[in-house]
């Protein structure tokens, strides 16, 4: 009999167990004993057994099981089918944390020129999966539905085929209500919370803030709540009121909200420098957060709300194979099953990539749209996204779910070259799961409904965390 | 219910298998076409000369695929055109004897696999053809054989083949790894996640461990597996084992299908003592599927009418029974969900149809 390693983490009043293929269990501080003295007895033993930490050898079902186990939580790029495309740089908004420095309004060559068109649409043809899914980002890409309108015009010919329209919603022209009807078009914007804070960060003045609510709720009634996805960026410096920021969401159906803290990138770098790090105020507002989605959630059970990021942390902590989530996964593989075309026709493995070349902090563009992808450039920056060998992310029991991001090393620290717990990456993480393995050992009713919601359980007669004995 | 054999007539001595012309044709794989006939029998003319055929009072055979028995004077339908649940039956040799089986074994065995490949050539595009048994891997070689000639031949067909997982060896993983396999479906029955509980529901002592064996080997090969398991009494209360050991163990199968008994073969005469009605009790079911969701292992509900499901669950419940042995409850006319509904099966004890809650 043979026992796989585990890894502990403390909790508040036990300890953390987790295999390699994440499968955990929580024990208390003297089956941690027994384990480092060899001295598990038969039931330590069986249960090892049941839950597959044990196996016979190194050829059975059990060691192939966890071999298997192990490759789930292993990110296998696929083929190229999801594109984030930037047709325009320009934007009709001025927001003082805008990660992408925007340009004007009326600047005359942060477009996509005549040839970049036909560039991208020639990369669509030569796609070779069934389906595709394409990001509109900006600037403002609704300042151009005309080059929208053609890729998607190019994209009939994929069996499955998403379009995610990322518009700040201030203007809506004309040209853009075919896009937006098409069932195959979603939109994505933000949603700051209360309208006091939405201007503030963003809209500027009380004209501009009336026409983006009537335009976010036009799309609403004509077209449900499901069509859009809204997210708040908070200043932990000036956070919106917690049931307002809720209820501006909840108010119009939308129940998934990503609370996304202002991101070190583009302007926010100058303008909002305390994002370089995120403090006690911001992790202390986020669990209060969660905390009042999991009352209300309870209190009415009619619809459930959710914090997105957290709900993808659950599904990854119960779950391999969930790597599609480009933010979290490991290896994290640049340039490979998605990328960055922008405005500019320059090619980027993440849309943080290009902030940070626009920003001027380095240039991490992997080709042009017209010469195809520099492999040596990708190959330097995929040689180390992944957690798997680093000394501190071995040692650590939240591995198996967590993921990497060297762009996000770079734009913070300028080098990937740091022990990982001092980056604000490893920070934010460690924090986040041991902020969901304490909800998922609670055991009070409010938060276990509230999981199980998230985790798309039907019934609420099973608990989640397992615990031995 | 829709008969699967019919009475016919034929000149040949041996026997043989026939494709009846589609109505309206449709051009391509034409062996036998009608000749003459009225609503109640017809003759055809094909390859094998003339035979003519008893036609069912409610069924439409045009495009069906036989196999003409000339000297037992009838014709199996083995694939009925049109119909998504078409199952062929390679062996009624087995060497489990489960205490509910569907299809008592027998000990004799015919080996019909050079007719059943031809039947299978020449069936309607696209199918998923069923095999089962007996046990369709105590003939190993031929299924293999038959499966790979088939599936070469027809690149849009597709096997779903039943199996107790007793007979995969190491040495049929390169074999199994071909490609072709990605297109052959095993459909692997499992009861309880202690072994002594499983071997006695099959009758089988260290079938649990042999099971597991083929297992490791079919995880080798990359093989596509639809782990299924009977609620019986016997395991009901054991479904939340079952569904954790899946997730800690068997996290490798595409899913797991969670079948209610059908009341024919063996379970036919202890229905009382093997029948667990959810209907009172589907709580260890309801935690078997939040398990299973919990960790990602896609899973459903067979045999399972959805008015008999709580509303949450209904979602897993699928219309699983074939058609030509499914049927409903009067009031079941009245139901809006109908269409989504397994039904029930044809020998299912008639006072639950009457129990029926159209939704």
């Amino acid at each position: 009999m043979m026992r796989l390693p585990l890894r502990s983490r403390a909790m508040d009043d036990a300890f953390l167990l987790v295999g390699d293929s994440g499968r955990f269990f929580a024990a208390d501080e003297a089956f941690i004993d027994r384990l480092l003295d060899d001295g598990l007895d038969v039931d330590d033993i069986a249960f090892l057994r049941r839950q597959s930490h044990m196996c016979e050898g190194t050829s059975g079902l059990g060691w192939l099981s966890h071999a298997h186990g192990l490759t789930q939580r292993w990110t296998r790029a696929g083929p190229l089918d999801y594109l984030i495309l930037v047709p325009t740089l320009r934007c009709n908004l001025t927001c003082s944390y805008c990660q992408v420095s925007r340009a004007a309004l009326d600047s005359q060559a942060h477009d996509w020129t005549d040839q970049t068109l036909a560039h991208v649409l020639a990369l669509l043809d030569r796609l070779e999966t069934p389906s595709v899914k394409i990001e509109f980002q900006g600037g403002e890409p609704l300042l151009r539905p005309d080059l929208i309108a053609a890729v998607i015009a190019r994209c009939e010919r994929f069996a499955e085929r998403s379009f995610v329209i990322c518009t700040n919603l201030s203007h809506l022209p004309d040209a853009a209500w075919p896009l937006l009807e098409r069932d195959d078009v979603w939109i994505s914007t933000s949603l700051d919370g209360d309208l006091a804070t939405h201007q503030a960060n963003r809209t500027a003045n009380a004209d501009a803030t009336n026409a983006f609510v009537r335009n976010l709720d036009t799309l609403i009634d004509r077209f449900g709540a499901g069509k859009i996805s809204a997210l708040p960026t908070i200043d932990p410096a000036r956070p919106p009121d917690i049931d307002a920021l809720i209820d501006a969401y909840a108010g119009r159906g939308l129940t998934s909200i990503f609370l996304r803290q202002v991101n070190y990138h583009g302007f926010a770098r100058k303008r909002h420098a305390d994002s370089r790090t995120q403090g006690e105020a911001w992790r202390l507002y986020y669990e209060a957060f969660v905390r009042r989605l999991i009352e209300r959630n309870w209190a009415a059970r009619d619809r459930v709300l959710e914090e997105s990021y957290l709900t993808l942390l659950l599904k990854r902590i119960f779950r391999g194979g969930h790597n599609r989530h480009v933010d979290l996964r490991n290896p994290n593989p640049m340039g490979m099953d998605y990328l960055v075309v922008d405005h500019d026709g320059q090619l980027y493995p993440t849309d943080e990539a290009r902030m940070l070349s626009r920003s001027g902090v380095i240039d991490l563009a992997i080709g042009t749209i017209a010469d195809g992808i520099d492999t040596a450039r990708r190959d330097a920056l995929n040689a180390h996204a992944t957690n798997q060998y680093d000394p501190d992310c071995q040692r650590c029991a939240y591995q198996p779910y967590c993921g990497r991001d060297v762009v996000d090393d770079l734009a913070r620290y300028g080098t990937i070259d740091l022990p990982r717990h001092e980056t604000e990456f490893c920070r934010k993480h460690l924090h986040l799961f041991d902020f969901a393995f304490g909800l998922i050992y609670a055991n009070d009713a409010p938060t276990q409904y509230s999981l199980r919601r998230w985790l798309g359980l039907a019934g609420d007669g099973i608990e989640l965390g397992l615990r031995h004995p | 219910m829709i008969p699967l054999m019919i009475d016919a007539d034929a000149d040949a001595d041996a026997p043989f298998v026939a494709r009846l012309a589609s109505d309206p044709p449709d051009g391509s794989l034409l062996t036998a076409r009608r000749v003459t006939g009225d609503s109640r029998s017809a003759i055809y003319s094909g390859d094998a000369g003339l035979f003519e055929l008893a036609l069912p009072m409610d069924g439409n055979i045009a495009g069906d695929v036989l196999l003409v028995h000339p000297q037992r004077r009838r014709a199996e339908r083995l694939l009925r055109h049109g119909s998504a649940h078409n199952t062929l039956l390679v062996t009624e040799r087995c060497d489990q004897l489960c205490v509910m089986c569907s299809q008592p074994p027998k000990k004799t065995h015919e080996d019909r696999f050079a007719l059943l490949t031809e039947a299978c050539l020449l069936a309607d595009p696209g199918q998923v053809i069923g095999i089962t048994g007996g046990e369709p891997t105590l003939f190993k070689a031929q299924l293999l054989g038959m499966i790979e000639t088939v599936l070469t031949a027809r690149p849009d067909l597709r096997f779903h083949v039943l199996s107790n997982g007793q007979h995969f060896a190491a040495t049929d993983i390169d074999r199994l790894r071909s490609p072709l396999y990605q297109r052959v479906e095993w459909g692997i029955p499992l009861y309880a996640a202690a072994a002594a509980l499983h071997d006695r529901i099959v009758a089988k002592e260290g079938a649990f461990a042999r099971l597991e064996d083929s297992l490791a080997h079919l995880l080798m090969a990359g093989a596509n597996i639809e782990l299924r398991t009977v609620v019986l009494s016997h395991n009901v209360d054991v479904l939340p084992n079952l569904a954790r050991h899946v997730a800690a163990r068997l996290g490798f199968i595409g899913v797991w299908s969670i079948m209610q008994l059908e009341n024919i073969g063996f379970a036919r005469n202890r229905w009382q003592e093997l029948y667990h009605d959810h209907r009172h009790q589907f709580d260890p079911i309801a935690a078997a599927l939040d398990i299973a969701t919990l960790h990602g292992i896609g899973s459903r509900l067979f045999n399972f009418p959805l008015c008999t499901v709580p509303p949450a669950y209904r979602q897993f419940a699928t219309a699983s029974i074939s058609d030509w042995k499914r049927r409903f409850g009067e009031a079941c006319d009245a139901c809006s969900a109908k269409a989504d509904c397994s039904g029930f099966f044809e020998w299912h004890p008639a006072a639950n149809l009457m129990e029926v809650i159209p939704l």
